[in-house]
């Protein structure tokens, strides 16, 4: 009896034949290409949401006020950025727990209670800023902002609640495009390069205090709490193995190097033209943006409000996240980008509450975006010590880090850049506290 | 059970209010003060305590159990006025409650789901002092977080019992402490994956060593379900004649795809190792596309002649040894060795005895070429209201069967393939 195959059947059949193809089920197609995505991750993501409307702002006016004359700070605060964010990466690699959850289980529920509260006060204000820098960045286009942040809270919601931790991190990767602006604006303004090239290797200080605010609150500005939260939570949930440790860490540093060179075109753009043509107050991202326009001309203007809403949109998306990683870590509720509501309550509430409030004071007319900034700006500063002092008693405990803790001159250096980095954010809360 | 009885269930006392509290002698004299409660896992039933951590004159020292009259709230009171002290020591089995437990993961058995220890509630039972259970609310947390004189009155709230939890101890510093996990077989292997998915990889490989030390058999059905990300890195730090050991209790095909995962020079040392039988199937496997119906397949099946007796083929049914999902129906070939049509089991059951298959035989079944693309299997078995679907090359004869669960699992969408196991009671 002939066996009856389907009409369809038929043609597979006539097709190359059944002959198995031997190398197919082998093919190690996958590793290749992640190999080339790998340099572009997590810490690209975290440094770069720094470089969001309150960090243009301090740039823009570090640029205006002294020219090139902040540029060797950028050189020192690149070396630490890059090393908390790269300790921060490999804590998640080797411990496969987010730094909420790792200050739980060593140091208690207290402690972590402490950060968690900080964590969200902070957030919730860097969340409305950066809602009002995409108003303002497209507001300098002629959308109203009524319009445009509403659009723009739905579409970061959507990214993060309805699609997967790789998809949501290949879009953050996106918002990172618009950063080349800022190299194309500085170019535009006609710097002068031997100056600038002086500027960072010749440290030139000023006396007086408002200098030295500067130097604190552009150091406080690049490096912030929420960078190390969410780059180890990232490395946890993108599931990073101890054989990729070392990748890990080159992205974290070279994220926080990009990072920091689109902050110094910031300043060089700004030095070449608002300082040198006396502009020397710049209050907002926009503001910088508005200012450029005389001197360096419409693209000027444009390019900077592309950076800037790139820039918002990326820290709009990252800091309820991050915040969100903190709370369901240190709480213990499930957690996970692309997770739906039923699967992790809390996690995706705190997200939604978070994104619908910062859209929404963000809308409100005249609100009043610098002392927001003020109390946020405090509030980190109280976090940041005990973000990094933790960071670095992790980071070296050989209890949690086994073999792969900081030791000897590492975690010298460590400590050093922990003391400095938070004394200077305890002296600007002081100063911003009181008013100074 | 008397009425007495049930209402005299032992007051609970939190380790957060024994923790901190003096150390007094049987006259109530301070002498120091409380760091941590020693426990013993590992036994059935609850952790008995054995012993305190504690600080006299600045000194932390050991204290058995056996030592002290009583304890609650107001401290850990001595049975003699004299004080014996040890120094302290890590003994197998033993824990820390305050440093190894509170604040950190435990499994929740019942709801098969991690959940954070909030508190943990000790009690007088059975003749000695007990942990009782895991705190894992807001009303733990909260008591903890409150100045101690007020989070005393938050009254205890509902907590886990210990026989459902199962705390992790691989970061307890104890030469290879290995508490087994007795509870976690209780779990259906997917469930036991999905913990290990949501755990960090040192609780991971924390749960797959317990699940391996009590049951082989379970460790390779765990394997099974965990996705490919998971199998790569636990199967990396094995050396090659354990993987083996794993694959060879794995269906053929499912060894077939963890052998894909694995890096390339290791492929071969680890086929040599595997039992002939199973290395004959499996390597033939690896030769098909993951994405066709080659990579899909199961190559256990039974093909029987048309001309064999119903009450044989049950028979065959019956010896083989095949997984029930694997063998829903029975095939037949034609005199010429090739593939002729199936029986569902079913039918089989239901028919005369005495008649052979070929009465039986179902003709317009279709079978598919080892090419043939997923898509195309689904709408064929819908088609045809299939639950398996030969898979024969091109002279007809049959080199496998695709069955219905491992096409759903290929073809969920990604979304759909979500852990919705740890989400307890939401």
């Amino acid at each position: 009896m002939a066996v009856r195959v389907p009409p369809v059947m038929r043609r597979f059949r006539s097709a190359v034949g059944g002959r198995p193809r031997l190398p197919a089920r082998l093919s190690p197609r996958r590793t290749r290409l992640f190999a080339f995505v790998g340099l572009l991750g997590p810490g690209l993501i975290a440094a770069n949401a720094g470089n969001d409307a309150g960090g243009v702002a301090t740039y823009s006016s570090a640029g205006a006020k002294y020219g090139y004359d902040l540029l060797w700070l950028m050189v020192l605060i690149t070396l630490s950025l890059g090393i908390v964010q790269m300790l921060a990466a490999r804590m998640g690699v080797v411990t496969g727990k987010g730094l909420a959850e790792l200050i739980r289980e060593e140091y208690g529920i207290r402690w972590s209670m402490l950060a968690t509260s900080a964590v969200l006060v902070a957030s919730l204000g860097i969340c409305i800023s950066d809602f009002v820098g995409v108003g303002a960045a497209l507001g300098l286009a002629g959308i109203p902002a009524q319009a445009s942040v509403p659009v723009a809270a739905l579409g970061i919601w959507l990214i993060i609640v309805r699609g997967s931790y790789r998809s949501a991190e290949r879009v953050f990767i996106a918002f990172t495009i618009p950063f080349f602006a800022y190299p194309i604006a500085a170019i535009l303004a006609h710097p002068h390069w031997g100056a600038v090239g002086k500027a960072i290797v010749a440290p030139h200080l000023h006396a007086g205090s408002s200098y030295l605010l500067l130097v604190i609150a552009t150091a406080g500005t690049t490096i912030t709490p929420y960078m190390q939260l969410y780059l180890q939570s990232a490395v946890v949930e993108r599931g990073a193995r101890e054989d990729e440790l070392a990748r890990e860490e080159r992205e974290a540093v070279s994220g926080a190097v990009f990072a920091n060179l689109v902050a110094a075109f910031i300043i060089i753009a700004t030095g070449a033209t608002l300082f040198t043509h006396g502009v020397h107050e710049i209050s907002s991202a926009a503001g910088a943006a508005r200012a450029l326009k005389p001197f360096a001309g419409h693209y000027a203007e444009a390019l900077f409000g592309i950076g800037l809403l790139g820039a918002s949109l990326l820290a709009a998306a990252i800091v309820p996240i991050a915040t969100s990683y903190v709370i369901s870590e240190s709480l213990g509720y499930e957690k996970g980008i692309g997770r739906r509501r039923e699967e992790a309550p809390v996690f995706v509430n705190v997200i939604t509450t978070m994104i619908i409030l910062g859209a929404f004071v963000a809308m409100i007319p005249g609100v009043p975006v610098i002392s927001l900034l003020v109390g946020v700006q405090v509030v980190n500063g109280l976090l940041l010590p005990i973000n990094l002092f933790f960071i670095w008693r992790l980071a070296r405990s050989p209890h949690v880090m086994g073999a792969r803790r900081s030791r000897g001159l590492a975690d010298l250096v460590t400590a050093i850049t922990v003391t400095v980095l938070s004394a200077l954010s305890l002296v600007l809360v002081v100063v911003t506290a009181t008013g100074a | 059970m008397s009425a007495v009885n049930a209402t005299q269930a032992p007051p609970i006392l939190h380790l957060s209010s024994v923790v901190g509290s003096p150390l007094r002698d049987s006259a109530g004299e301070r002498l120091g003060k409380v760091e941590d409660v020693i426990v013993r896992l590992g036994g059935a039933g609850y952790p008995p305590i054995t012993g305190f951590l504690v600080r006299v004159a600045g000194r932390p020292s050991f204290l058995g159990v056996e030592r002290i009259s009583d304890m609650g709230p107001d401290g850990v009171v001595l049975r003699t006025e004299k004080l014996d002290l040890r120094h302290f020591e890590r003994r197998p089995e033993e824990v820390l409650l305050k440093r190894d437990l509170l604040d950190r993961q435990l499994i929740n058995v019942e709801g098969a789901r991690l959940v954070r220890a909030n508190e943990i509630e000790l009690a007088h039972a059975g003749g000695s002092w007990r942990v009782v259970g895991v705190d894992t609310g807001p009303r733990g947390g909260l008591r903890r977080l409150l100045p101690k004189g007020l989070g005393a009155h938050i009254a205890t709230g509902e907590f886990l019992d210990w026989a459902g939890v199962e705390p992790f101890v691989g970061h307890v510093p104890t030469v290879r402490l290995r508490v087994p996990h007795p509870k976690l077989a209780k779990l259906h292997p997917a469930q036991i994956a999905d913990l290990v998915e949501a755990a960090s990889r040192r609780e991971g490989e924390e749960i797959i060593q317990a699940v391996g030390d009590d049951d082989r058999e379970l460790e390779a059905d765990v394997f099974e379900e965990l996705d490919d990300q998971h199998q790569r890195e636990f199967l990396e730090d094995r050396p090659d004649a354990q993987v083996a050991a794993i694959l060879s209790r794995m269906a053929p095909d499912d060894a077939a795809d963890i052998i894909g995962e694995l890096d390339e020079e290791r492929r071969e040392p680890v086929l040599a190792l595997l039992p002939v039988r199973h290395r004959v199937k499996v390597r033939a496997l690896l030769g098909y596309d993951p994405a066709e119906a080659g990579g899909l397949m199961s190559p256990d099946f039974i093909l029987l002649a048309g001309t064999t007796a119903v009450s044989e083929a049950l028979r065959e049914v019956q010896e083989s040894r095949i997984a029930p999902e694997l063998l829903t129906s029975v095939f037949v070939r034609g005199a010429d060795g090739s593939l002729e049509g199936s029986v569902p089991v079913a039918a089989l059951l239901r028919a005369e005895r005495g008649s052979g298959l070929g009465a039986v035989v179902k003709h317009e079944v279709p079978c598919v070429p080892p090419d043939a693309p997923f898509e195309e299997i689904a709408r064929l078995m819908a088609d045809y209201n299939l639950t398996a679907i030969p898979v024969a090359d091109e002279h007809d004869a049959m080199v496998g069967v695709v069955t219905v669960d491992d096409l759903l699992a290929a073809m969920l969408p990604r979304s759909w393939r979500r852990r919705f196991g740890l989400l307890g009671e939401d």
